[in-house]
């Protein structure tokens, strides 16, 4: 692997503070095309098996960028889950209401998480995925978003063919109304990570550690300190965004190699 | 004679107080068939704070519940709830 597509300081550090980063890999022509039409004319759905009616998948998942990513987040021996799955949003189909995936046992730290694979562009009135940067750490049975719609900060992935999302297992995630006449592809993968870091996977500068905290240009920042400090993509509380910084500060020091 | 209907409006702001921003929005209207959904477009906020509902007539029927036991370390929802009303002959 080289290191020229393993992630930056900063670059993880948004991971941790948003729950979600985005790949646009370099793949070849005609890829994403080739895939959006075996799954236009998918007549059931394969679940774990669309890597074996689809293998051309694999070319996505070996991408240097994507597999860069993963290596940053996981660690160089990270897992690729037996467990995939083809979300095809059909034309004129409803919204999804925001929701956690899983029962209501969760992991604070960066140990697995979601790889969102799109063949097409995807346009809102596709019925993107509809992400809520920040909501990771929280630990909140499904039941009780019901009262949520439109959440302010929410990110609609509306992206180019080819782009990969990770995002971390418990983001809070919905979809859009599908009010196009084409089918919105999506799949989704699982990874998880294999080993605790006993030293940084992505490049790190051990420079960085000592930068002060700023509370002047706090917006701004683009060094992991005054990013896991200040950053608040929801606009929460104090309480909420103190505890916030906590489970931050413990998910740096655990992807350094620090017990956490 | 068409009878006053009770329109909702669920606001998450970010604390429990009137003056604090709103951080989500659900408004339900009694109207037949009604449904709302999450938007991929950009959202056009009729109010800034809960307080701004209120100035336009909303009333409060629920205020955020207080009473749950919390830590310094679980984060769980998004806000503070508060449910609001208005009363009023609504077409459809």
């Amino acid at each position: 692997m080289d290191d020229q597509f393993l992630l930056s300081d900063g670059q993880v550090a948004q991971f941790i503070v948003n729950g979600y980063h985005l790949v646009e890999p370099d793949l070849p022509a005609g890829l994403n095309e080739s895939i959006a039409a075996q799954l236009d004319t998918l007549d059931h759905n394969p679940g774990d098996a669309i890597t074996e009616s689809v293998p051309e998948l694999w070319q996505v998942l070996d991408h240097p960028q994507v597999k860069g990513a993963l290596i940053s987040l996981l660690g160089r021996d990270y897992e690729v889950q037996s467990h995939r799955h083809w979300h095809c949003k059909l034309p004129n189909s409803a919204h999804m209401n925001w929701h956690q995936d899983g029962l209501n046992s969760r992991d604070t730290l960066i140990n697995r998480f979601l790889g969102l694979y799109y063949p097409t562009d995807i346009t809102p009135e596709m019925g993107p995925t509809v992400i809520v940067p920040g909501t990771q750490f929280r630990n909140a049975p499904t039941d009780r978003m019901a009262h949520y719609t439109n959440i302010r900060g929410q990110v609609p992935l509306v992206v180019k063919a080819g782009t990969v999302a990770f995002t971390h297992y418990d983001l809070w995630h919905g979809t859009a109304a599908n009010r196009s006449d084409r089918k919105r592809h999506m799949i989704k993968f699982l990874f998880r990570r294999t080993k605790d870091n006993e030293q940084p996977s992505w490049n790190h500068d051990p420079e960085n550690k000592s930068k002060a905290t700023d509370w002047n240009s706090r917006a701004s920042s683009a060094d992991p300190n005054n990013i896991l400090t200040f950053a608040n993509p929801l606009g929460v509380s104090q309480s909420d965004h103190y505890k916030e910084r906590a489970i931050r500060r413990r998910n740096w020091d655990y992807l350094l190699g620090k017990t956490a | 004679m068409p009878q006053p209907r009770q329109r909702l409006l669920y606001l998450h702001a970010r604390t429990p107080s009137v003056f604090s921003d709103i951080i989500g929005l659900t408004p339900i209207e009694p109207v037949a068939g009604f449904r709302v959904e999450i938007s991929a477009e950009a959202l056009d906020w009729p109010y800034k704070t809960v307080h701004d509902a209120l100035v336009d007539g909303w009333q409060i029927v629920q205020f955020p519940h207080l009473q749950a036991p919390f830590d310094d370390r679980e984060l769980d929802v998004v806000g503070y709830e508060f449910i609001l009303q208005k009363m009023e002959i609504v077409n459809g």
